[in-house]
């Protein structure tokens, strides 16, 4: 298993804060409202844990996920609660669970993620361009397993960077997972110079 | 009566009435029952790729070419009779509508393991697998039920006791 310095986390914890940082500016612009960021978690974990680590594998949730393609391929997977996107949509004036309300879901995850792979890939100096959003609602485990599997999948260990958006006043929040491809890692590091 | 957790790339085996052996939310990967029902042998493996291309370490349990022969091997050290092995598979949903590469990965894991259960001349009794639903399989050793849930739904059987309820 490949393991990582608590410098090196650190490095990739911080480049996460700066693209959740961007992404919660593009957010704040589409909903008219401030949004917070937390203090991002980087994960490194067992494949087996990746899911559990996240949640509860057989709970609600709204995934929307963007590839990376370029010098660094990934992906980027938004995760909303039931309650995250019913209040989301609500602010974007549409009806949860209705066909406007996932593709305004996807149209954020569209915006908010493709913000974040624009900044990480200034940040590292690569070419990074999204690929269009897919959504699907369903079990939260479904659809991490699913990304994890098209990603992380040779190797043993996922490389999970997590952070929340979080709406003022709202009590709604997004959580944001960069899930780049095994060597994809070394490559960050390389250019972070960690 | 235990619940066995069988998180991505895991196998588990179990030869106890009462256990129950568990893939929580399977998306693109597959759940592998295999059984022997006569002697309550039971395995579950939680598939996640089709094929290791050969070169990766022993243990990747992840791969459908590793962990087929390895779930065999283990029930049978468990006392299940090769012969009598049958097998239940769930999962191998494409999630993402739109993304070409995760509905690939789905159905080659499907493909992937019926033919690995082919040269084992294991039948496939029962499953529910493609679409673009998430599931749950579970395993009830020693009566022998496999059940699947989706996201919302209740749990029901795909096979019950030693009847075949579908295949």
């Amino acid at each position: 298993m490949t393991r990582y310095t608590d410098t090196q986390l650190d490095a990739l914890r911080e480049l996460a804060n700066i693209g959740s940082g961007t992404a919660s500016t593009a957010l704040s612009g589409m909903l008219g409202k401030s949004v917070d960021i937390s203090v991002p978690n980087a994960f490194v974990l067992p494949m087996a844990e990746a899911v559990g680590s996240i949640g509860d594998p057989e709970s609600d949730s709204t995934g929307v996920v963007l590839g990376i393609v370029g010098e660094m391929p990934g992906s980027v997977l938004l995760l909303f609660t039931p309650k995250d996107a019913e209040l989301m949509c609500g602010l974007l004036g549409v009806e949860a669970g209705s066909e406007y309300g996932i593709s305004a879901l996807m149209e954020i995850g569209n915006i908010v993620g493709a913000s974040y792979i624009n900044a990480l890939g200034q940040m590292i100096g690569m070419e990074l361009e999204p690929t269009p959003p897919a959504a699907a609602t369903d079990m939260l485990g479904a659809i991490v397993q699913s990304v994890l599997a098209e990603r992380a999948g040779a190797g043993d260990v996922a490389l999970l960077l997590d952070s929340d958006l979080v709406v003022e006043g709202e009590d709604c929040s997004v959580s944001f997972l960069l899930v780049p491809d095994q060597g994809g890692v070394e490559q960050m590091l390389e250019r972070l110079g960690v | 009566m235990a619940e066995t957790m069988v998180r991505m790339g895991e196998l588990a085996t179990s030869a106890v009435a009462g256990d129950v052996l568990v893939s929580l939310g399977l998306g693109s990967c597959i759940g592998l029952a295999l059984l022997d029902r006569r002697l309550g042998v039971a395995g579950l493996a939680h598939v996640v790729l089709p094929s290791s291309g050969g070169n990766a370490p022993l243990g990747s349990w992840k791969f459908a070419d590793y962990a087929v022969p390895e779930l065999v091997d283990r029930v049978v050290k468990l006392g299940a009779r090769r012969p009598m092995l049958e097998a239940v598979l769930v999962g191998g949903a494409s999630m993402f509508a739109v993304s070409k590469s995760s509905l690939e990965v789905g159905q080659r894991n499907e493909a992937a393991v019926r033919e690995l259960l082919r040269e084992q001349h294991i039948n496939v009794i029962a499953k529910e697998t493609g679409g673009s639903r998430g599931r749950t399989i579970r395993v009830y050793v020693g009566s022998n039920k496999v059940t699947v849930k989706e996201a919302g739904g209740t749990e029901k059987p795909l096979i019950a006791g030693a009847s075949v309820v579908a295949a």
